[in-house]
């Protein structure tokens, strides 16, 4: 009688990868009971250790004569981090500043004729959770060709921004929907009421991250769990 | 006749929409009237909106296509472009040659197709009634057999991958597109001698909804309105991205800003765009890879941000990625060409005629699920 055990190692060896010779029919009654029983899977040749993933992308400082030292030169007494973050081709410079100067900074971009940042593309909200939310900034300069990026942070307690869609008019619809999902005050905007959401929605914030889309997570959990389909790299 | 003083005199809010065939989608506006002169204008948007951003934080990177297709729906393989651009840049892979070709042949027919719902459209809103609709969808419709050829789907493609393509093109491709082209070459003269010079048409968008170079770039608009008024400016040529530099094209530019401008301009980009298809069937590779040799299963992105955008037909289609590091974004923002652009409705309207506002919105082009997302 063969062991059920060594049914399943030798239907395993025969699927598996490694190639093992094809089990001899077998000999003798006791052939397959002497079959070590770690063998096909000792044979497998050990995955190469992952290095750990990086936390954080690592943070490059610009070069001398970017665009942050003509933003230090037209906004000075500004306390910011300047870095590299990267954009479709290249890279480019992004800020980080106070919410208290945010607004002298961008008065700054948009009025300095060295940085001349007069189109704002793109206005984002980020909730980083225990670090507080974030509102990112793309600038581009049409006569310049350069392009900055502004970034600000603020605590749940006190989510509050300078406006600045008096600086930039498109700024308005897009502080309107940051509002909506992430609950962040624009300080000073005209008509801060719901853009996207329901008009009495003012107290819920959907893209906040303590706002989970349960079930899709769980049925991704179930079918793309880690390691899934990780076999051919 | 005397006029009895005594009579209250008010301006007259109208509503229209959210259900109004202009609007081109659930799109409702209240105009505020002094006689036939719009005196103000609240857009109210957020009917289709269906938390998409939230949804991609859900989903991993190869999910997050087919959910680009349903945000702009008349510009499907854009959208996915920007998509797996700003996800190739982060993850640093490089795409091969005959993908990329692909991809912008793909793009540029779609833009095709989606400048021809607009001259039908538009043709409506003017008055010239189903004319140009047939033509234009008759048109449209050769487009997206060639789209339904490739990708097995009418409308929601999710045919590009990261890192490439889903699959080979079938074989007869490119005969097919350069058989698909000489009818869309026909299709744009056929609606160039039905609008153009049309009388109508032309009193009705003539110095209607003038919006200056300046302005225009303060309300962020981005595309063909923002090339109407006058700047000179488009992302393939001045911040390329894919293979855009191989081609020769003209970007055309308007002189005053208004609904004729937006419409002379988009004709023209239909023409540069067949061009730009004549350049890369030419320049196709005729076999070679369509996905990367060494391509990870599963898509992991390194921790970082990028925002990557591309010439949508509506303008700049922008994405923000932010990740921490996984198989799916932390943050992904999707910058849409046709929010920013409605968002200076309200200027271009005020001081208007109230039968002029369907103009205007018309001229916008706006997709109503890439406004709300």
């Amino acid at each position: 009688m063969t062991p059920p055990d060594g049914q399943d190692q030798e239907t395993t060896g025969a699927a598996g990868e490694t190639p093992v010779t094809p089990p001899s029919p077998a000999p003798e009654g006791a052939a397959p009971a002497e079959q070590p029983a770690a063998k096909p899977a000792a044979e497998r040749p050990a995955r190469p250790v992952k290095e750990a993933e990086p936390k954080e992308a690592p943070r490059v400082a610009p070069q001398p004569g970017s665009i942050s030292e003509l933003l230090a030169k037209a906004a000075p007494g500004v306390e910011m981090k300047a870095y590299m973050v990267p954009s479709v081709v290249g890279e480019s410079v992004a800020v980080e500043v106070g919410r208290d100067d945010l607004r002298a900074v961008m008065t700054a971009v948009h009025d300095d004729a060295s940085l001349d940042l007069k189109y704002l593309r793109c206005l984002s909200g980020i909730d980083w959770q225990e670090e507080g939310l974030e509102v990112v900034y793309h600038l581009w300069s049409f006569s310049k060709r350069h392009a900055l990026t502004v970034k600000t942070r603020v605590t749940y307690a006190d989510p509050t921004v300078p406006s600045i869609s008096a600086i930039y008019p498109s700024a308005d619809w897009h502080e309107r929907e940051t509002r909506d999902m992430f609950g962040i005050n624009f300080d000073g905007h005209p008509n801060l009421v719901p853009l996207l959401l329901p008009d009495d929605m003012t107290d819920h914030f959907p893209l906040r991250k303590d706002n989970p889309l349960q079930e899709i997570e769980e049925w991704q959990g179930d079918n793309l769990r880690d390691g899934a389909g990780e076999g051919e790299e | 006749m005397v006029l009895d003083s005594s009579l209250e005199v008010i301006d007259m809010p109208i509503n229209m929409g959210p259900q109004h065939p202009s609007t081109h989608g659930v799109f409702r506006m209240v105009l505020v009237v002094d006689g036939e002169k719009v005196v103000d204008v609240t857009p109210h948007i957020g009917y289709m909106h269906r938390g998409g951003e939230k949804l991609m934080e859900a989903m991993d990177f190869r999910q997050g296509i087919g959910y680009a297709d349903r945000t702009e729906y008349l510009a499907q393989f854009s959208a996915e472009l920007g998509y797996c651009l700003a996800v190739e840049r982060l993850m640093e892979i490089e795409v091969p040659d005959r993908a990329e070709y692909i991809r912008v042949i793909l793009t540029e027919m779609n833009r095709l197709s989606s400048h021809f719902m607009f001259m039908g459209a538009f043709g409506i809103d003017s008055g010239i009634f189903a004319t140009s609709f047939v033509y234009a969808f008759r048109e449209r419709e050769y487009l997206q057999d060639i789209f339904e050829e490739v990708s097995g789907d009418r409308l929601m493609y999710a045919y590009f991958r990261v890192g490439g393509l889903a699959w080979e093109v079938p074989d007869n491709f490119v005969s097919r597109v350069q058989e698909v082209l000489v009818k869309s070459q026909q299709g744009i003269r056929d609606l160039d001698d039905l609008l153009t010079k049309n009388e109508i048409f032309m009193a009705r968008c003539q110095n209607v909804g003038n919006f200056s170079a300046e302005r225009a770039i303060a309300y962020g608009v981005s595309g063909p309105i923002l090339r109407a008024s006058g700047v000179n400016w488009d992302l393939r040529r001045d911040e390329p991205y894919s293979i855009y530099p191989r081609f020769k094209f003209q970007i055309p530019v308007g002189n005053y800003g208004d609904v004729y401008d937006r419409y002379l301009v988009r004709l023209e980009e239909m023409r540069q765009s067949i061009s730009i298809i004549e350049q890369a069937l030419q320049q196709l590779p005729p076999e070679g890879p369509i996905v990367p040799e060494k391509m990870p299963r599963r898509l992991r992105t390194p921790p970082g941000e990028v925002y990557a955008k591309v010439e949508s037909p509506r303008g700049e289609w922008g994405v923000y990625l932010v990740s921490k590091g996984g198989d799916k974004p932390y943050r992904m923002k999707m910058r849409s060409p046709s929010f920013c652009n409605l968002s200076a409705l309200r200027e271009m309207t005020i001081g208007q005629y109230l039968a002029d506002a369907v103009m205007i919105l018309g001229s916008l082009d706006i997709v109503l699920c890439d406004v709300d997302r």
